[in-house]
């Protein structure tokens, strides 16, 4: 299982959004973070959710066993540990 | 436990050049001089005689100096600041670590600081937006960054509760035997898990 | 034992600091004293001239501190009371923050501190003085000390102008004034409301013929002195104050 957290504050919305565009990404929420959960990697590609990078790169609160194998201008790949 | 403190009494740096740190704090940034002391080396360390000036930056928070007449600047270099000389080997990321960041409420101020920059001899180096802060950047005189940054929206609640999760799991993953941020993010999810949700229900 | 190292900053024509300060502590039983001076350019005790003489005061800090005293007395009374009330406290404390940036353990005082103090520590409330100054200047330091929450019952002004004239004031015309006073209900007698004046000899028997505490910028000066180095306050001879902690003689009936 792939999970990762996201705090809910305005500009990391559309890293939630677009992760959720995959059918097999569940998002629920955990206080005020985003939950987003998979059997399978969850892949989010950066240019579709028009972060700059400050706000790219500090996106992720934290990861649920699970590890980022891609994290770059293009895209943020997170596996199953 | 009461938080009593109010802010920057003052952050002290060393100067080898008044004439220019003036200038540019008072001259060029428009920031007041609004102390100084004139003293000796009177205790067991013995050292020149100082002039310790102040410039206001704020909410009654000061930025110092301190100038002693007849010192020599010191050997190192060729990277850094007057204070603090690197060598050529140590990346520009780790030296710019250290700064001081000035607050502005609007983007008029934000732009009338960097027309004042750009007019002098210290213009603006580089302009940063992304989507919570704008912030301008030079270096002053004495090679020390500085920064005037305005943030693009408040600080929200439920950051106050990240950083505080970010911290115990950063104590947590430094005193571990591997530390990462792989190792962090994950200590930090453990985290959110256990605190979250009680936190959002007391504060809601 | 050591030699407490004094160090006063006088106003440059005062001559009365460095002649009674010494004769007094030179009384002092069990401690030795050691004086040094620097200077501040003033010759007349008008607003313009202390005005320009308290813009010296960092050079002189710098000059005295570099001799290590133990404690300074800025000895200037009028030239701080004309700067309105909290003046004292206001120099006492950019003085003391200009040690401080140069890790001198030095303390300070000053001369209006310390009258006030020494009147604070005879418990006086109502007072009487001699000044030697102009009337306007002599007002100043009747506000000064009631703002410090003295009642002024009567006071005296000389008025001398000349620095160095007021340094030679004879003794029989501050006493002359001193005993014009009412001093009806009058807690302590300030016989000398001034650093240069010169009244030490006139104290104690002051004291004796008006029946109350007298009390001059110089006492209270070396009083303060004496405080701030927690030395015994016992000098003979020169008013109650400084006889405060003095063991008084029992005498024995035969």
């Amino acid at each position: 299982m792939t999970t990762l957290f996201i705090l809910d504050v305005p500009e990391n919305v559309p890293v939630v959004d677009v992760a959720s565009v995959d059918p097999a990404v569940t998002v629920d929420r955990i206080g005020p973070y985003f939950r987003i959960a998979s059997d399978l990697p969850i892949v989010i590609d950066r240019r579709a959710t028009g972060c700059r990078h400050a706000v790219w790169y500090s996106s992720v609160a934290g990861l649920g066993a699970s590890r980022i194998t891609q994290w770059d201008k293009d895209a943020m790949r997170i596996e199953p540990l | 436990m009461e938080h009593m403190v109010r802010g920057v009494d003052h952050a002290a740096f060393p100067t080898f050049d008044p004439a220019g740190t003036v200038t540019f704090y008072r001259d060029v940034l428009g920031f007041p001089v609004v102390h100084s002391i004139c003293a000796a080396g009177w205790g067991p360390d013995k050292h020149p005689d100082f002039i310790h000036f102040f410039f206001d930056i704020g909410n009654d928070d000061r930025l110092a100096f301190f100038y002693y007449f007849g010192l020599e600047p010191f050997d190192g270099g060729p990277q850094g600041d007057v204070y603090a000389k690197f060598e050529q080997h140590v990346p520009i990321w780790f030296i710019r670590s250290r700064h001081l960041a000035i607050h502005v409420d609007s983007e008029r101020a934000l732009l009338e600081y960097r027309r004042r920059l750009d007019d002098s001899k210290w213009p603006v180096e580089m302009q940063v937006q992304h989507e919570t802060i704008e912030s301008i950047y030079t270096h002053d005189p004495n090679g020390y960054m500085i920064e005037i940054t305005r943030a693009l929206r408040p600080v929200t609640p439920q950051e106050d509760l990240d950083a505080n999760l970010t911290i115990d799991a950063l104590l947590d993953v430094v005193s571990g035997p591997d530390p990462s941020m792989a190792a962090l993010l994950t200590r930090k999810a453990e985290l959110i898990v256990e605190r979250a949700a009680a936190w959002e229900l007391s504060n809601r | 034992m050591g030699i407490h190292r004094i160090g006063l900053v006088v106003p440059s024509s005062n001559v009365t600091v460095e002649t009674e300060m010494p004769a007094l502590l030179a009384r002092h039983d069990d401690s030795r004293f050691s004086f040094h001076s620097t200077r501040m350019r003033m010759h007349t005790v008008s607003p313009e001239q202390l005005a320009a003489m308290n813009a010296q005061r960092e050079r002189c800090v710098m000059e005295i501190a570099d001799a290590g005293p133990e404690v300074i007395l800025y000895a200037c009374l009028v030239a701080l009371m004309v700067g309105g009330p909290g003046e004292h406290q206001r120099v006492e404390g950019a003085v003391a923050e200009q040690l401080a940036a140069g890790g001198s353990d030095a303390l300070v005082r000053s001369s209006a501190g310390a009258l006030v103090e020494g009147l604070r520590a005879l418990g006086a409330r109502r007072i009487a003085l001699v000044t030697p100054y102009l009337r306007p200047l002599a007002e100043k330091v009747v506000a000064y000390l009631e703002a410090e929450g003295f009642v002024v019952a009567d006071w005296r002004a000389l008025e001398v102008a000349d620095n160095a004239e007021v340094g030679c004031i004879p003794g029989d015309r501050v006493l002359e004034a001193a005993r014009s006073l009412d001093l009806e209900d009058v807690d302590a007698l300030v016989i000398s409301a001034c650093v240069q004046m010169p009244s030490l000899d006139l104290v104690d028997d002051a004291e004796g013929e008006f029946g109350v505490p007298v009390l001059s910028a110089a006492t209270a000066g070396a009083y303060s002195i004496l405080r701030s180095l927690g030395l015994p306050v016992a000098i003979p001879g020169a008013g109650s104050l400084l006889r405060a902690d003095s063991v008084s003689a029992v005498s024995v009936p035969v």
